[in-house]
């Protein structure tokens, strides 16, 4: 029984920290707050779920699809919005992308109806292993292993490639990073790209398992905040290590204390642990 | 800004819902002050100390439940209930921003919203104040004691402007003192203004008290108004982000910016609703927010920004020194 | 071009909404949940309402209702009748406010709606502020009948009825397939619909003591739940015989895949109003969405026996795309209803409309009660539901026996036998 809650904590963790990931990497560069990085996980659960309902295309054959829709949905984000209220006090972008996540929930619920739907059948649903008394899901494995996967893949872009140098030297100084030779605008927009990515990677994995409507990123963007500040912001492994725990942390005390309470939970961990660690887990 | 443009604002705040009797409005108006002054009251901790909050929906609900479950179990008038409310509030605000008060920027402002979250689901769990049922608001006669007004919404209204009145001249009247330089101090540098020999705990625990007091305050009047509440309601996070938007979509630091920036979202999000809503495809918050996005891109700094810089002589020099 | 910004979001501010002027239609408002999370049932509700509109106000000879006979109102002089929706974004404050402009704005003479019980609330006490009727088709919840209200109406069963028809169910299965169900678990979202509903469930299992029913497991989730992984665990740790459901269709959906995916095979699942009925459960999960069961005021089963509901269907199904189901045809009855008091009222004053909302027995051949009839409390006092069970992806009527179309199975077979 342990087992199985422990094992839940950490598949539902995964994703939220695949998510928190794309979230941290705007935060942590550019200090804006994505009000609307749930909704882009909403854009690519619908991505994928078109694709599949037109199109018979399997969630794992729709993720590139979704990947890159939500990047240029990320990269047109920077673009048209936040570039204008970036100089502004980071409030301000808060305010514009919160707009902008109402906009585009209401430009789904306008486009595709408020209905609930379902990708009802794909190479992954329903399977799953059952080893004793341990049920393991194959669509909630599949998540969890891709999103660990693209969190790794997201940390030695950014340590290893030049790209992800550059990011680094502008978010610890726009203007030195400037007198480098560094294209910070271009860089911006490639985090926004990156960022969008994530989400793109994390929709198609959700969309396997769970209903795709209007609202179906709200928590996680609330989550994801979180999550951010927990693991410390622009800290990508962080991040991860956060979701995990708050992944957990719904599954331990929603088990034990009340599933009414595990968001409640989720909240209340990350306001102990930032007593001892004011800066998350991971923050400088 | 002078004396004279605040006064005005009074003035023409208190004589429209006499001048137009649609009852539509009327609402909108007293929507307008409600919000309002939850914008001022958020920007004493907020804008002038630096403080972001993104959770004082927990103590509009305070005030909201502690009168309606004093009125409705007991029979205490709200007047009592909506004292006491503040009371608790600060109280609450104080053991919350204690420990809080040691984080720095957006992790303090995500601590605010965990805490609200979690004081919304304890209210959701618990029986003794009906939990996710919601309570509704025991109705009676026409009565100032019981702050209940069937026929017309002007009581209301002018209650609603007394918070508001008396809400914003709390605010001034902080700017202009001792606390409010103080605040802005801490704010522009915690170090700093220790090194000055300020205690920025203190008049941080100051602020948030004050703030959080005059918050519940509001609760009490929009429980009233509304005679229904439940924890979904007055302590959700879309209550929050609202004080937060039409802050700072007015401009932050300012008394100003609060009412412009009601004056501006409130109606906008009543009427977008009036007009579209009723067509079911979402398409009046599509608009409301497309509106929001692009008044945010337009003017970053906020409306107040925009009003100031016609005020002034512009000039390379003056655009680069203007924070 | 910042000042003419500047004044456009001026003139925003003091534009005011334009008042209603002359009244050549006889305008009832109808404020429903049109956008947020339960928009996906609220726009289905909205369509229903307007098939009343068109059934009313034009001539449809074919349909037996009386109002479909000739165009308009007959003792009005054939004035029509104009529903003014109203989108209440599952926000009770919004509520009141549409319902006062629709009131004092817009004229109404009467409010239907909210499906929301706690929208449904706070509207109906501004009509009771007014002195306007309000008929709620399907807000379940049983505290709305129980507020002493003058001007309240309601023609769905409330979930206290509900809960009495799921243990009469139960017994019926007991007795008659020999079923052996007596561990009960009830699993609800935390909102004032499932918390009023799992109440009612604790208080009515008491008279079901002798009967053997057991509460063995409450399980509360949050209203955005992400996940039900742990709910489900805990569900399945009780073992439970029989399952009631308080959830939304988006809950309902994940319940339905973890069951599979965690091998909960209970022996019957009974859903309050709510995700079940909404035929998107059946769309979406295909086989998996068989033999669960919950009570609908209607199903597309029973459109062949029922024939005046067969042709209310083909106008609505033109519109939604999809079959009427209980929730709608609740609301759409209770756009009918109040067309009649009118029509019957002879007028448009308040008080004449609800005597006659009061006293009369309203024909209602599109229920299997066939009537509504509201008691002193304002509860239709004939509950308009049969039991439905999903076979075969329909949903065919399986209790009480007149209306039965297929008989019940009171078992769930293993997931990978389906």
């Amino acid at each position: 029984m342990l087992l199985q809650v422990l094992l839940t904590g950490v598949l539902i963790g995964s994703v939220y920290s695949l998510v928190a990931v794309g979230l941290t990497l705007v935060w942590g560069l550019m200090d804006i707050i994505n009000f609307a990085h749930g909704e882009f996980l909403m854009i690519s659960m619908y991505t994928t779920f078109w694709l599949y309902a037109l199109l018979k295309f399997d969630p794992l054959v729709s993720l590139p699809i979704a990947v890159g829709v939500v990047a240029l949905v990320g990269v047109l984000t920077y673009k048209l919005v936040v570039k204008r209220v970036a100089n502004a006090p980071g409030l301000m972008a808060l305010l514009a992308t919160f707009g902008l996540s109402l906009f585009i929930r209401n430009l789904a619920q306008f486009l595709w109806s408020p209905n609930y739907r379902f990708v009802s059948e794909s190479l992954l649903t329903d399977k799953r292993f059952i080893i004793g008394d341990l049920i393991i899901g194959l669509p909630q494995l599949v998540a969890a292993v891709g999103s660990f996967a693209m969190t790794l893949i997201i940390a030695l872009l950014i340590k290893k490639t030049k790209t992800g140098r550059a990011i680094q030297a502008t978010a610890q100084s726009k203007d030195i990073a400037e007198l480098m030779g560094v294209n910070t605008e271009r860089i911006y927009a490639i985090t926004f790209a990156i960022s969008g990515a994530c989400v793109g990677v994390a929709g198609a994995l959700l969309a396997n398992t769970f209903p795709v409507y209007p609202e179906s990123g709200a928590m996680y963007g609330l989550l994801a905040f979180v999550i951010v500040a927990l693991g410390g912001f622009g800290n990508i492994w962080g991040a991860f290590y956060a979701g995990i725990l708050i992944g957990l942390a719904e599954t331990l005390g929603g088990f034990y204390l009340g599933t009414q309470f595990k968001y409640a939970i989720a909240f209340l961990i990350y306001l102990l642990v930032l007593q001892f660690r004011p800066k998350g887990l991971f923050g400088w | 800004m002078k004396n004279r443009a605040l006064y005005l604002i009074f003035a023409a705040v208190l004589v429209l819902p006499f001048a137009i009797t649609n009852v539509n409005f009327q609402h909108v108006m007293i929507m307008f002050l409600i919000f309002a002054s939850l914008g001022e009251s958020w920007n004493i901790i907020t804008g002038f100390a630096g403080q972001t909050s993104f959770g004082h929906a927990a103590f509009f609900g305070i005030g909201a439940y502690t009168s309606t479950v004093l009125f409705y179990k007991f029979g205490v008038s709200p007047w009592v209930g909506m004292l006491l409310g503040a009371g608790i509030a600060a109280v609450i605000s104080v053991i919350v921003s204690y420990p809080c008060f040691r984080l720095r920027g957006h992790y303090f402002a995500i601590a605010t919203l965990a805490v609200a979250e979690i004081i919304k689901q304890l209210f959701v769990s618990w029986d003794y104040v009906e939990g996710a049922t919601g309570i509704s608001i025991p109705v009676v006669e026409d009565s100032f004691i019981a702050m209940q007004f069937h026929g017309s919404k002007i009581p209301y209204f002018l209650i609603g402007f007394a918070l508001f009145f008396l809400i914003v001249m709390v605010a001034r009247s902080i700017e202009k003192s001792k606390m409010g330089f103080y605040l802005k101090a801490i704010r522009e540098s915690h170090e700093a203004a220790e090194a000055l020999g300020i205690n920025p705990r203190k008049y941080k625990l100051l602020a948030m008290m004050i703030s959080s007091a005059l918050t519940a305050l509001l609760g009490t009047l929009y429980a009233q108004y509304i005679l229904y509440i439940d924890p979904f309601m007055v302590f959700s996070l879309e209550i929050s982000m609202k004080i937060v938007l039409l802050s700072v979509l007015g401009g932050l630091g300012n008394i100003y910016g609060p009412i412009i920036g009601a004056a501006i979202l409130i109606p906008l999000s009543e009427y977008t609703r009036v007009f579209l809503g009723g067509t079911g495809k979402g398409i009046d918050l599509m608009i409301y927010g497309a509106l929001i996005v692009l008044i945010a891109c337009f003017e970053p700094r906020g409306i107040i920004g925009l009003l100031k810089k016609r005020g002034k002589k512009r000039g390379a020099l003056y655009a680069k020194t203007n924070a | 071009m910042k000042r003419v910004m500047l004044l456009l979001l001026l003139a925003v501010f003091l534009v005011s909404t334009v008042m209603a002027g002359e009244v050549p239609v006889i305008k009832i408002g109808a404020i429903f949940p049109l956008t947020g999370p339960a928009a996906a049932t609220g726009y289905k509700l909205k369509y229903a309402v307007e098939v009343a509109q068109e059934i009313i106000n034009g001539t449809y000879p074919e349909i037996g209702l009386e109002l479909a006979q000739a165009a308009g109102l007959p003792n009005l002089g054939g004035a029509k009748v104009e529903f003014v929706f109203a989108d209440h974004q599952a926000n009770p404050e919004i509520a009141m406010s549409e319902a006062e402009r629709l009131i004092r704005n817009e004229g109404v003479v009467a409010l239907i709606g909210c499906y929301h019980s706690s929208a449904t609330k706070p509207a109906s006490q501004i009509a009771e502020k007014y002195g306007i009727p309000f008929v709620a088709g399907s807000s379940s919840s049983a505290a709305l009948t129980e507020r002493n209200l003058k001007w309240f109406t309601r023609i769905a069963p409330h979930d206290g009825m509900e809960t009495v028809f799921f243990f009469d169910y139960l017994n019926y299965l007991n007795e008659k397939f020999d079923a052996g169900i007596h561990r009960i678990a009830v699993v609800y979202v935390d909102n004032e619909y499932g918390v009023h509903a799992a109440q009612m469930v604790k208080e009515k299992i008491k008279n079901y003591e002798e009967y053997g029913f057991k509460l063995v497991a409450d399980v509360k989730y949050p209203t955005s739940a992400t996940n039900v992984d742990i709910e489900v665990q805990k569900i399945k740790a009780a073992k439970p015989d029989a399952i009631f459901h308080a959830s939304y269709i988006g809950d309902m959906t994940m319940f339905v895949k973890k069951y599979k995916e965690f091998n909960v095979v209970p022996k019957a699942v009974l859903s309050y109003c709510g995700g079940y009925q909404d035929p998107q459960f059946v769309i979406n999960l295909g086989k998996d969405a068989d033999y669960f069961s919950g009570p609908a005021a209607t199903t597309p089963a029973l459109f062949e026996k029922m024939p005046i509901l067969a042709k209310i269907n083909d106008i609505y199904k033109v519109k939604a795309e999809v079959d009427i189901d209980g929730p709608t045809l609740e609301d759409f009855a209770s756009a009918m209803v109040i067309a009649e008091a009118i029509n019957l009222a002879g007028s448009t004053d308040p008080e004449k409309i609800l005597s006659v909302l009061k006293d009369h027995e309203f024909a209602a051949p599109y229920f299997v009660s066939g009537k509504i009839k509201f008691g002193p409390d304002g509860q239709n006092i004939y509950s308009a539901s049969v039991m439905t069970q999903i076979l075969d992806g329909v949903y065919e009527a399986v209790w009480p026996e007149t209306y039965q179309t297929k008989e019940p199975v009171p078992y769930f077979p293993a997931w990978k036998d389906r």
